[in-house]
């Protein structure tokens, strides 16, 4: 277990992920990965762009919110079981109570068309953040052309032919780390 | 008009749902409307759907606090806690142990592989899912143009998306969209 000592897990404090699962939770219209990337990876440097796609991956084959185990993922990473609850805390508590009292509210103007238009415009725009996300960590990949072929396969299978999510984890998969166990091979 | 055991069963239901929710939340979704509305008559379709386009367009955990307004319309607070604690608890569990054993064979050169396979297929599913967003929300060439902008400043710029969120809602609440 040498690794686990390169790894700085004393340097990130549990108020620091705290506050960054607040920040990924309060800002995640829509794609919470969107923002635990910016912040994990671009802003504090915790973790590296292949270490997020890893958890994201993992992520996929769990039951449960996706973005709640980025949450558990990257507490364990820095601070083990502590900072998984640190990071799950600040990801639900005070979004929770907020969510909780502003939702009653909500439902009782939920016709108004000035506020159906700014979610309008507001939704437009996450989905524009949650694609460029994807392509972002998928450029690690973009020289292995068995890589784009799976991804594009993956949307187009979900996106144009309209398959649920399992199915296409479970046919895709499988023959993706073939066709890479078969590449790692030959590199050899 | 909920029985004394309604807190116990829809807790229950949820705990069993949240443990097999593979691919998230909205997969079980049919299922518990299924518990709320058809078996037990807590509400109405139509107030199930209304609660779902609010979670949907409220930033949080919005899968969880779905389950937490549902909690409290048959047995107020502490209903809604239990609710929030079945949905979120066991997967969090789940998760913990299995970024554990992932973590321990980090080096092991199968786990390399597994990486090269598996990565670019969820990223695909990502972009995929970003798309399938993209098609609720772009009503127009207008509103695509938005989706197609995000998506290229996040791209080549580090700017903060939230100034793009801000943009698109306020490019909305003017009505230019």
């Amino acid at each position: 277990m040498i690794d686990i000592a390169e790894r700085p897990k004393h340097a990130v404090s549990l108020a620091a992920l705290f506050t960054a699962f607040l920040i990924v939770s309060l800002c995640g219209f829509g794609g919470g990965i969107v923002w635990a990337r910016r912040i994990a990876v671009e802003r504090r440097r915790w973790i590296t762009d292949r270490d997020f796609a890893d958890i994201v991956s993992l992520c996929q084959f769990m039951p449960g919110p996706n973005i709640v185990g980025i949450a558990v993922c990257i507490g364990a990473r820095m601070r083990g079981v502590l900072g998984t609850i640190a990071a799950i805390s600040g990801f639900l508590i005070i979004p929770w109570a907020t969510g909780l009292s502003l939702g009653l509210l909500y439902l009782e103007h939920a016709h108004l068309p000035i506020l159906r238009n700014i979610l309008g415009g507001i939704a437009a725009t996450a989905a524009g953040l949650l694609i460029a996300t994807g392509i972002r960590l998928l450029m690690p990949h973009r020289r292995r052309p068995a890589a784009l072929l799976f991804a594009a396969l993956a949307f187009g299978l979900i996106t144009f032919a309209g398959l649920p999510l399992l199915a296409v984890l479970f046919s895709l998969v499988p023959l993706s780390i073939a066709l890479a166990s078969i590449e790692n091979a030959r590199a050899r | 008009m909920s029985s004394p055991n309604a807190p116990i069963a829809l807790t229950a239901h949820l705990l069993l749902v949240s443990s097999i929710s593979f691919g998230g939340f909205p997969t079980v979704l049919p299922d518990v409307r299924n518990f709320v509305v058809a078996t037990h008559g807590w509400m109405t379709d139509q107030e199930f759907a209304n609660l779902f386009a609010m979670a949907q367009s409220i930033p949080g955990p919005n899968m969880i606090l779905m389950m937490s307004f549902v909690g409290w319309k048959v047995w107020g607070l502490p209903g809604a806690v239990a609710s929030a604690f079945a949905t979120f608890g066991p997967p969090c569990t789940i998760y913990f142990a299995s970024y554990r054993l992932w973590d321990r064979f980090r080096d092991a050169p199968w786990q390399q592989i597994v990486r090269l396979g598996l990565v670019p297929v969820v990223m695909g599913l990502v972009i995929a899912s970003g798309t399938v967003m993209a098609r609720a929300a772009d009503t127009g060439w207008r509103t695509a143009a938005l989706t197609i902008a995000a998506a290229m400043f996040m791209l080549v710029t580090r700017l903060n998306p939230m100034w793009m969120l801000v943009m698109g809602g306020v490019l909305g609440g003017l009505g230019l969209l």
